[in-house]
């Protein structure tokens, strides 16, 4: 059809017409934004696992006869086209030198990798390379591959003697120590039936000590200058070049577990993060507890209770923007009120005898977990509500109808059904505190606290004690430590684990979200 | 039937108990939202002894002066100088400088990132795969801000300051690729097109874009000793007088920006979502693109609920600490300069105000810092939900159910 | 209602009493269950029901028709007192349960419930397995043994007609069920705890014809033992199923008698009007 007197106004072609570049720009906006999120898992993951895998050992030979032993760890290139520089990882701290060394790749005259190089884990002065030239065992001198042998035969013993005088200082003797302490009036006869008992067992904690001393291997570094190494000292050794890829998945599990299940050495460069992780665990558990019944409390409240007015809408937008408040807000809140105010006063009320030295009046477990239990707080309150506006209207009126009370109503039916948006909630407050920092440097984190809060000892649970927490491990890591390069492998893998947490934990939200959509979205058929 | 009124002692007891639990719910309830107005008033108790005239002898004014040094008006956060009696020298007026200067990056970034992917998600993306979009970023947003930190402060900041011709070079290279697509793309065989078709373009310009970054990258040194004589950084030192420093506001920009994207992302494609169907479906009868059924029809009726999610991200970003703590380098600068460091309100309270005397001068002004955020965070989500309500409530009215 | 079946046995007497419209009644003052008198309500303010006058008689199918939004679903809502929940509603007017004030202060409103008890236009049964649903209602009562909770549990389903079908999988859950089962359902869980009186709000709306059928059906096995109201829309079901009808329009009782006379000579041209759908809702 025409309209009189009109030219057409398009074209008769039935061709869609193009959307134009704007549209491409924001579809690769979207690409770029979940390759950003890909790239950094990647990047986590591959730079966080490869920490633990035993790298090959280079013995490289410079032009002028110098002879480095190391890992290559990157290579760049310098400017004004003067070559390429490779930077190896060289270790042995105690030979005056940095653990690091940059080397001029067109330099290098060889690069071998010797099977006979080993890797010697340190409890002083960290990683070793170099050789093992002989072990002095029990006035023995063995030489090669004897020497290797009985190397690990005895590594093995002191790991054994190691753990069992760790078990005796933490099960026997501290908390007889603790106890003397508590009760120091007891009778007479006690006191020297606890004496006598206390000083066999540093008796025994001496001679596991004295039987791990004794031995000592003979080392050589790079430069073919001979050292002593007392045994005792050495913590793992291993020969990266001589093992089969199954040997190097089995020391890399080895050292995984290490990771996860030992504490931090060195300055929080080397080691592992169980301190940290349990820290983590445990404040998110006391914060849970913390943060479910009152955040479901304000929930039933603000929609089964509260008259559905002006005012309860304004709250219910007020606590839905707390969310949005930035958390070290609740930080500052936390250690003006908790820690300097509550604190404080428990301090000068119950821990007279031991002030000015705080108690409860700083950062300590506790007030952490209030902290973040009033953070995820609005976590909790919105979904829960969410959840228990999604029932219908009619499910309430047939309890009702049967002759159940409102709170029958409430605790029987409702409640029961909104249970999995409850824990949605409850999994995301988790998700955030677990990977909240900030507010935990106002109100208790410790830089380094190998103790956990909870022991042997009463009350078991220490909530005035500081913790340790991933988080805050891999700021801490990242930025205090002396040496951040020698941290930045342990940093790499602290923040993959504490990614793979938090998005274990979101996951698990995000499907039970989809669950409850799916289930709630037919449930009678009509 | 026997008499209704004489129940028997059951029904009293529960009915007893229904009002008991009634009241302690609703005290329980009552007790925990006066909880979270106490952290409001608490910030406001700490905060006026600092105005009172006497003791502290602090004055608003006198934390945006800028006492003059030889001539020069400068603006100093020094606060170890206040046990010294010297307050003039603890000015805000650089860490809420820093503050906005550090969001302003950050929206730069998130901005135009989250809200193309909004338009492409709501517009063109098939239920299924927006279905499984919307979580995955999601999960961007629940990255720790201190691993994001981590990585830009410890691992992209060191790259850029040594790769900087690199990174130009992607910035740059990857807007013009994607014009060029746009244009080819209407070239390329029917089938072909059909195959790499706008709707799943999320999935296949993946690879693309993986590939293009590490063109990009390989690319640099190229044209750096072409332009640049082999380095840009000189280049940029000596034309511009710029140090490009490793920790810089541009770094903080692109990881804070990382973690508003998702914020910003999930509100406007709701928004725009929330458009009645049958607009943009009117529009495209009459031959309109998708493209200009958005920016024509659907734009201008989502326009408040995009500022509303712009306004929580800004929120967001204002009140980030992890990021900026880590990634900036935390001297407290007053320069409009991208590549240079700075240090914000919420990371000067997490690394001081453990050190601060609490009651001090110091403390109170932290506190102070602390309450602007908690306003100016709270006040623009009050805005922002207030301005989705009405937005929602026109739409329900426009389709006309009640 | 009672479990052991001995049902009273009432003779209906004849005398006629008028309602205050003058329809015609024909049951006595004793026969009466419930009675309304002069009963207003208003959803936050906007009158919904103006000054019902009206007496339901025991045992019997009393309908309510009339268009949508005419009051009629809540006249019955009224009945059991689940409008409380709702702080908007204001009310004049009382109504009498066997000679009581059900709005007596008194009065425990979930006893009341108990008494009165009610089926949804909508299947609703608790998302838990079919005998914890017909178990609920005795359960909030307590002190009850196992025993006897399964007793009640196996009746209650067998006055539904209802047992057959779910005999072998009482345990599955209750949402399993087909949308006439789940109604059925219901009503075995509304007479589990004996009530006296059942309303029924369109209990039929949602079913399909077959499901419709055997609703009706229970309607008039139950007739015996229980005083029944019923809202529907539809003028057939309420022909075929009730003794006395109500028709309200705008919140008035425009026309209340037996369901005979009110379909076959209805007084009042508003209500021929309706019934033969020339008045649509």
């Amino acid at each position: 059809m025409k309209i009189p007197g009109h030219t057409a106004v398009g074209s008769k072609t039935l061709r869609r017409p193009h959307e134009g570049p704007w549209a491409w720009l924001a579809a690769a906006s979207v690409a770029l934004s979940v390759l950003m999120l890909g790239a950094l898992i990647v990047l986590l993951s591959v730079k966080g696992l490869a920490n633990f895998w035993p790298s090959t050992l280079h013995e490289v030979i410079l032009d002028d006869g110098d002879t480095v032993i190391g890992v290559p760890f990157e290579q760049r290139t310098l400017p004004g086209g003067e070559g390429v520089e490779r930077r190896y990882w060289i270790a042995n701290r105690d030979d005056g030198g940095g653990i690091w060394r940059w080397l001029s790749v067109p330099r290098l005259a060889s690069d071998q990798t010797p099977d006979d190089l080993v890797v010697l884990e340190r409890r002083h002065w960290g990683t070793f390379f170099g050789r093992l030239v002989a072990v002095r065992l029990e006035g023995e001198r063995l030489t090669g591959e004897a020497a290797w042998l009985a190397m690990e035969q005895r590594l093995k013993e002191l790991d054994a003697l190691r753990q069992a005088r760790q078990q005796l200082t933490r099960d026997d003797i501290l908390p007889l120590i603790r106890r003397m302490e508590r009760e120091p009036s007891s009778s007479e006869t006690q006191h020297r039936l606890d004496d006598r008992q206390l000083q066999a067992l540093q008796a025994r904690a001496k001679e596991l000590r004295r039987l791990q001393q004794g031995g000592v291997l003979v080392l050589e570094n790079s430069q073919g200058q001979r050292q002593e190494q007392p045994l005792e000292e050495v913590l793992d050794a291993w020969r990266p070049n001589a093992m089969a890829w199954y040997e190097k998945l089995g020391h890399w599990g080895g050292e995984l577990w290490q990771f996860l299940s030992e504490g931090p050495r060195d300055a929080n460069t080397a080691g592992g993060v169980w301190p940290a992780i349990f820290g983590t665990i445990l404040m998110v558990l006391l914060m849970s507890v913390l943060v479910t019944p009152f955040g479901v409390l304000a929930a039933v409240y603000l929609n089964e209770v509260a008259h559905q007015g002006r005012l309860t809408r304004l709250v219910r937008i007020g606590v839905r923007n707390l969310a949005g408040v930035p958390s070290i807000v609740y930080g500052v809140f936390g250690l003006g009120v908790f820690v300097y105010g509550i604190g404080g006063s428990i301090d000068r009320w119950f821990f007279d005898s031991s002030l000015p030295s705080p108690t409860f009046g700083t950062g300590g477990l506790l007030w952490a977990s209030l902290t973040l239990a009033l953070l995820t707080l609005p976590v909790v309150i919105v979904a829960t509500e969410e959840g228990l506006s999604r029932i219908p209207l009619h499910q309430r009126e047939g309890a009702l109808a049967l002759g159940a009370t409102r709170f029958e109503t409430l605790t029987r039916v409702v409640l029961p059904m909104a249970m999995p948006a409850m824990l949605t909630g409850l999994i995301l407050a988790v998700a955030r505190a677990a990977g909240e920092v900030a507010p935990l440097m106002l109100v208790g984190v410790a830089k380094l606290a190998p103790q956990v809060p909870v022991d042997g000892e009463f009350p078991f649970l220490h909530l005035e004690r500081k913790f340790m927490h991933l988080g805050y491990h891999i700021y801490d890591a990242a930025f205090h430590s002396s040496d951040v390069q020698a941290a930045m492998p342990l940093v790499y893998a602290t923040a993959l684990l504490l990614v793979v947490v938090i998005l274990v934990l979101n996951l698990t939200a995000i499907f039970m979200r989809h669950y409850l959509r799916k289930r709630h979205g037919a449930p009678v058929r009509r | 039937m026997s008499d209704p009124t004489s129940t028997n002692p059951l029904y009293r007891s529960r009915q007893r108990r229904d009002r008991l639990a009634t009241l302690l719910i609703t005290a329980g309830g009552i007790g925990v939202l006066l909880t979270v107005i106490a952290i409001a008033v608490f910030l406001l108790v700490e905060v006026v002894p600092l105005f009172w005239p006497g003791a502290d002898g602090m004055s608003l004014s006198a934390l945006w002066s800028a006492p003059g040094t030889s001539g020069e008006a400068e603006f100093r956060w020094l606060p170890h100088r206040l046990e010294e009696g010297v307050v003039a020298q603890a000015s805000l007026a650089p860490l809420l400088w820093g503050t906005l200067e550090a969001a302003i990056w950050a929206l730069i970034v998130a901005i135009p990132l989250a809200l193309g992917a909004a338009a492409h998600s709501s517009l063109y993306m098939t239920p299924g795969l927006r279905a499984r979009m919307k979580p995955t970023l999601e999960l961007m947003e629940a990255m720790p801000s201190v691993v994001l930190g981590f990585i830009a402060g410890l691992v992209l900041g060191p790259w850029v300051e040594r790769h900087l011709a690199e990174a130009v070079s992607v910035v740059l290279l990857l807007p013009l690729a994607m014009i060029t697509l746009a244009l080819g793309h209407r070239r390329l065989p029917v089938p072909v097109q059909r195959y790499l078709s706008l709707n799943s373009a999320a999935l296949w310009l993946l690879p693309c874009l993986l590939l293009l970054v590490l063109a990009a990258v390989q690319l640099a040194p190229l044209w750096e000793s072409w332009w640049f004589a082999g380095d840009l950084r000189e280049w940029v030192e000596q034309r511009w007088g710029l140090d490009v420093q490793a920790r810089n506001a541009m770094i903080v920009g692109l990881a804070m920006g990382f973690a508003v994207i998702p914020g910003i992302y999930a509100l406007a494609e709701d928004a725009l979502s929330d458009v009645p169907r049958n607009l943009a479906e009117g529009a495209q009868a009459m031959g309109a693109t998708r493209w200009q059924t958005l920016t024509r029809v659907m734009l201008p009726i989502a326009l408040p609920g995009i500022f509303s999610a712009i306004m929580i991200g800004a929120g967001r970003a204002v009140g980030e600490t992890m990021i900026v703590l880590m990634a900036s380098g935390n001297s407290a600068l007053m320069t409009a300069t991208p590549l240079d460091g700075l240090r914000s309100l919420a990371s000067s309270i997490a690394i001081e105000l453990p050190e601060a005397a609490p009651g001090g001068t110091h403390y109170r002004l932290l506190l102070l810092a602390a309450l602007a955020l908690f306003l100016f965070t709270f006040l623009m989500n009050t805005l922002a939900e207030l301005v989705r309500a009405r937005l929602r409530q026109r739409f329900r009215r426009s389709r006309g159910d009640t | 209602m009672s479990i052991d079946g001995r049902l009273p046995q009432r003779q209906l007497s004849q005398a006629s009493l008028g309602s205050r419209r003058g329809a015609v009644m024909a049951f006595s003052e004793a026969d009466t269950c419930l009675d309304i008198q002069g009963l207003s309500l208003a959803y936050a303010g906007k009158p919904a029901l103006k000054d019902l006058t009206l007496r339901i008689p025991r045992h019997r199918v009393t309908a309510f028709i009339g268009p949508s939004g005419c009051g009629k679903s809540t006249l019955l809502r009224a009945l059991n007192r689940l409008h409380d929940l709702n702080e908007d509603v204001s009310r004049r007017g009382s109504i009498y349960l066997d000679g009581h004030d059900i709005h007596d202060s008194r009065v425990a409103v979930s006893e009341l419930r108990r008494r009165v008890g009610m089926v949804f236009q909508a299947p609703n049964p608790f998302p838990m397995s079919i005998y914890d649903n017909v178990a609920f209602g005795l359960r909030l009562q307590g002190g009850l043994s196992k025993r006897r909770i399964d007793d009640v549990v196996e009746w209650a389903l067998k006055s539904a007609a209802l047992w057959e079908e779910v005999k072998g999988r009482l345990r599955a859950s209750a949402w399993s069920l087909s949308g006439g089962q789940q109604q059925r359902l219901v009503i075995a869980r509304t007479l589990a705890v004996e009530p006296e009186v059942l309303l029924l709000d369109e209990p039929a709306s949602a079913l399909d014809p077959i499901s419709t059928l055997k609703i009706e059906e229970l309607i008039r096995t139950l007739k015996p033992h229980l005083t029944l109201v019923l809202v529907t829309h539809n003028m057939q079901q309420a022909a075929r199923v009730s003794d006395y009808t109500a028709f309200l329009h705008n919140g008035e009782l425009v026309e209340y008698g037996p369901t005979d006379t009110l379909f076959t000579h209805p007084r009042l041209r508003r209500t021929e009007n309706y019934i033969t759908g020339r008045m649509v809702g």
